[in-house]
């Protein structure tokens, strides 16, 4: 992945040293940058370099930040991962509680709403979205900031008013990233618990005298969440990868951002940096989502060792 | 199961309204957040690449002398900063300054003249690669534009400089005119690595604010430095650059009060926020222009070769005269920019009053003298197909503009449909802007639509020289040596009023080949709360000199 990386950047048109071409600046400046860059050196050469310091976990030197990677990563990452994880559980927690009360009454009024609104809900664009909450919840009504992840002063305030300082700033951001995730799992839940539900195992069971909330809590639930554990492993990957159009709009700082700026700017090094990061956490979360898989479902462990 | 149900619902609506009746904690009434689209990369003034980087490095750092804008002559005013008075030598080749000596650091350490020389010796390091490496053209040099420290300087005592300036160049108060760093805080920092090392040191500043806190992608806050000789009780405390990307979000933000000052207000947006009781607008005469460019020298043999042959199509000036008589400008400013605008005719933008040639003005719209004109250089429409024709090449081409502008967007389908009008296809191609950038600087398109920010002094040079090596930005590779010889001359030349006369020739000879067609100038909208007193927007943009603003 690297390493076409590496070789895709560089073929493709555009020039990192381009941004110091202006009617302010030296010609001389750019021509300087670009050596110092190391842009000037033959591909291969630049490659052999670029493995010898990957080795020694050195992405190299951010063109735009002119500090490590891993360090310009390192002051992105956390506030991504906290972001993505708030908003995965939110996505997932009522995702499950909507399909719990849909799959009660299949066909019944709550059913029949919640579908129709998560079809809904998930053709919305999220700058629609979020364009629209800052309208309602920010402009008409004052009770939400419309953008940033603090306020000004936040340094001084205590534990407690940071954590209420930073909830009033994330409540729309998460809403706008979570509403689309919630459809998509409240539509796979519910079919896999209808599907579930109607199965011959679960009619057994209730014609054995078992209590209605011991078989859903038991047989239901574990059965028909088990394909979505896959789909959630691939989804939060997704998410720590970043959150594009949450993040402008609402002006946060997340990897989203600094990859695009990245690629727009041709910071080699820090997109390169930004893939790599975005990638292990995509294989991290998917090998989480199998070992749940395996924990839950002996069969999968079976499977694998026959 | 219902209650449990219902008690889980209030509980999720209750820690959603929570934050929500939270009161905002209490504002600082004495502060002004104005809004950029981007994050920084540095504080630092020899990194200050970007604009707004340049903004906040000159309030956190002093210069040796300030500018103004004095609008009576069109031109810059020189006024004392770390340089309390000063003595040019007769023949000014040399300048001693008299350095405050009331100026102390923000870590307490005095400001001295030894500060003064290690900034110039940082700037011109080639190690370091500042903003302003490769342009102290009238010192003492050695090969690396390194600046010779011995030849260039004398501290007399620690407030007493002279700057000596090499033989017959003309130094003015712009070669001294940028912040000043400390030397203590710097002078052990390996100059190799200096550009990734100095992000670890704290800043140390001695302007009129110091650096608060950076909260990456969020906010850059300033606060007054209330030792600083720039402060009088009274002025504004704080000064937050508050980073919001998308431009929706600034204007809702600056109409709520969350912001208040934004630059580059779209024209569109004038009339709503005009109606808006709390907000000020100014729409400053810009010094940027769009214009079409039309390579005057065919791109395809050039690239092969760098050879230079006149471009089949638009290296005839009277080509190019002929394409901007039929170009509509003044529905572009109408339509688009609202009128606020002026139509160009040349690259020195009418604030510069005294440089400004008066007696030219731009070409009208006039689709008749455009078909007259191509038809005098062989254009003409021989087979009644609706196309012009020479020697039996269609004129047809592309013009490229770079992709995410919507006013290059608008400004080049005018300029299709009027070309189409008297009988040249156009075909409009949109560029990612990096893409765009690197073909249009490899002058390997044939014709395009960008803009210039000219300059404050203005420098002509890079823009409109023959040599390429010496003008990056002369993309439309114009060539007239009766320029060059002026360009060079204007670089000789010490007095300011024989400058102006001869950028007055220049502009003629750019008027009578018309290498490129000039549109118009953009007026820069700034919108700021009217709570900000004493904000003095000029071409050298609002925050010259922002530490006199106060809050109503």
């Amino acid at each position: 992945m690297i390493t076409f990386l590496f070789f895709l950047l560089r073929i493709s048109p555009g020039d990192p040293s381009q941004k110091f071409l202006s009617p302010d600046l030296s010609p001389k400046l750019a021509s300087l940058i670009k050596e110092s860059f190391n842009l000037n050196a033959p591909l291969i050469s630049q490659y052999e370099t670029f493995l010898m310091n990957l080795c020694k976990g050195d992405f190299g030197i951010s063109y735009t930040y002119r500090i490590p990677v891993i360090d310009v990563i390192k002051s992105f990452l956390p506030f991504t991962i906290i972001f993505s994880l708030i908003s995965f559980v939110v996505q997932i927690s009522f995702g499950f509680l909507l399909a719990l009360i849909s799959v009660r009454r299949i066909n019944g009024i709550a059913d029949k709403t919640f579908s129709k609104l998560s079809l809904m809900i998930y053709a919305l664009p999220s700058f629609v979205v979020g364009v629209s909450l800052i309208f309602i919840f920010s402009e008409l009504l004052n009770l939400f900031p419309s953008s940033g992840l603090s306020s000004f002063d936040s340094e001084s305030f205590s534990f407690a008013q940071k954590l209420i300082d930073y909830s009033r700033h994330l409540i729309l951001p998460v809403i706008t990233l979570s509403l689309g995730g919630v459809a998509v799992y409240y539509k796979y839940l519910r079919d896999n618990l209808e599907e579930v539900y109607n199965k011959p195992f679960v009619e057994n069971l209730r014609a054995h005298g078992f209590d209605e909330k011991y078989i859903t809590r038991k047989h239901i639930i574990p059965n028909a969440v088990n394909p979505l554990i896959s789909v959630a492993g691939v989804e939060l990957g997704l998410l720590f990868g970043g959150a594009l159009i949450t993040e402008v709009i609402f002006a946060l700082p997340g990897m989203g951002r600094l990859t695009v700026n990245a690629i727009l700017s041709r910071d080699y090094p820090l997109v390169t940096g930004c893939t790599f990061v975005a990638g292990i956490l995509v294989i991290i979360t998917n090998l989480a989502a199998d070992l749940i898989k395996a924990k839950l479902d002996k069969r999968v462990v079976k499977g694998i060792l026959n | 199961m219902r209650s449990n149900r219902l008690f889980f619902l209030i509980l999720i609506f209750s820690l959603l309204l929570i934050p929500a009746c939270q009161k905002e904690s209490p504002v600082n009434n004495d502060r002004v957040v104005t809004a950029i689209p981007s994050d920084i990369e540095s504080v630092n003034p020899l990194f200050a690449f970007d604009l707004n980087e340049g903004n906040i490095s000159e309030l956190l750092y002093a210069s040796l002398v300030e500018h103004g804008w004095n609008y009576q002559k069109g031109d810059m005013d020189t006024f004392p900063m770390l340089a309390k008075s000063w003595q040019w030598s007769k023949d000014s080749s040399s300048i001693t300054l008299n350095l405050r000596d009331d100026v102390k650091w923000s870590d307490g350490q005095q400001f001295t003249a030894n500060d003064v020389v290690f900034s110039f010796d940082l700037y011109s390091d080639p190690l370091i690669q500042s903003k302003l490496y490769g342009s102290f053209k009238n010192f003492y040099v050695d090969s690396s534009q390194h600046i010779d420290l011995k030849k260039t300087f004398t501290i007399t005592n620690p407030y007493l400089l002279t700057i000596n300036f090499k033989k017959n160049s003309t130094p003015s108060f712009y070669d001294i005119d940028f912040p000043i760093i400390p030397e203590h805080v710097y002078k052990n920092v390996s100059r190799k690595d200096f550009v990734t090392a100095e992000k670890e040191i704290k800043p140390v500043t001695n302007g009129a604010f110091y650096l608060a806190a950076w909260n990456k992608n969020q906010s850059i806050i300033l606060k007054a430095d209330t030792k600083s000789f720039l402060y009088k009780p009274g002025n504004v405390s704080e000064i937050i650059f508050k980073i919001v990307p998308d431009y929706n979000s600034r204007i809702t933000q600056l109409k709520r009060g969350e912001i208040d000052l934004v630059q580059d207000v779209k024209a569109d947006d004038f009339p709503i926020l005009k109606k808006d009781e709390n907000i000020d607008l100014v729409a400053l005469k810009g010094r940027e222009y769009d214009y079409v460019g039309w390579n005057n020298i065919d791109p395809d043999v050039y690239k092969k070769s760098k050879k230079i042959v006149p471009n089949k199509l638009f290296g005839n000036p009277l080509v190019r005269k002929a394409l901007t008589y039929a170009i509509n400008r003044n529905e572009i400013l109408n339509e688009f920019l609202d009128n606020h605008g002026d139509l160009a005719w040349g690259p020195i933008s009418p604030i510069f009053k005294s440089a400004l040639d008066t007696t030219l003005s731009p070409l009208p719209y006039d689709v008749e003298k455009a078909k007259e004109l191509l038809a005098s250089a062989g254009w003409k429409d021989v087979d009644q197909s609706g196309v012009l024709k020479k020697n039996g090449q269609e004129f047809s081409f592309t013009l490229y503009i770079p992709a995410g502008n919507p006013r290059r967007d608008f400004v080049s389908t005018v300029i299709k449909n009027d070309l189409q009008a008297i009988g040249i296809k156009v075909n409009i191609e949109k560029l990612e802007p990096e893409v765009f950038f690197q073909k249009m600087y490899g002058r390997e398109l044939n014709a395009w639509m960008a803009g210039w920010t000219i300059p404050i002094p203005i420098d002509l040079k890079p823009f409109w020289y023959s040599d390429f090596s010496e003008a990056p930005l002369n993309v439309e590779c114009y060539k007239n040596k009766t320029v060059d010889a002026l360009l060079n001359k204007i670089e000789t030349t010490k007095s300011e009023s024989q400058k102006n006369i001869l950028y007055k020739e220049v502009q003629e000879q750019i008027y009578k080949d018309e290498p490129v067609t000039f549109l118009y100038w953009v007026d820069k909208i700034i919108a700021y709360n009217k709570k900000i007193q004493n904000l003095n927007v000029s071409p050298l943009g609002p925050f010259n000199r922002a530490w006199l603003w106060s809050v109503k």
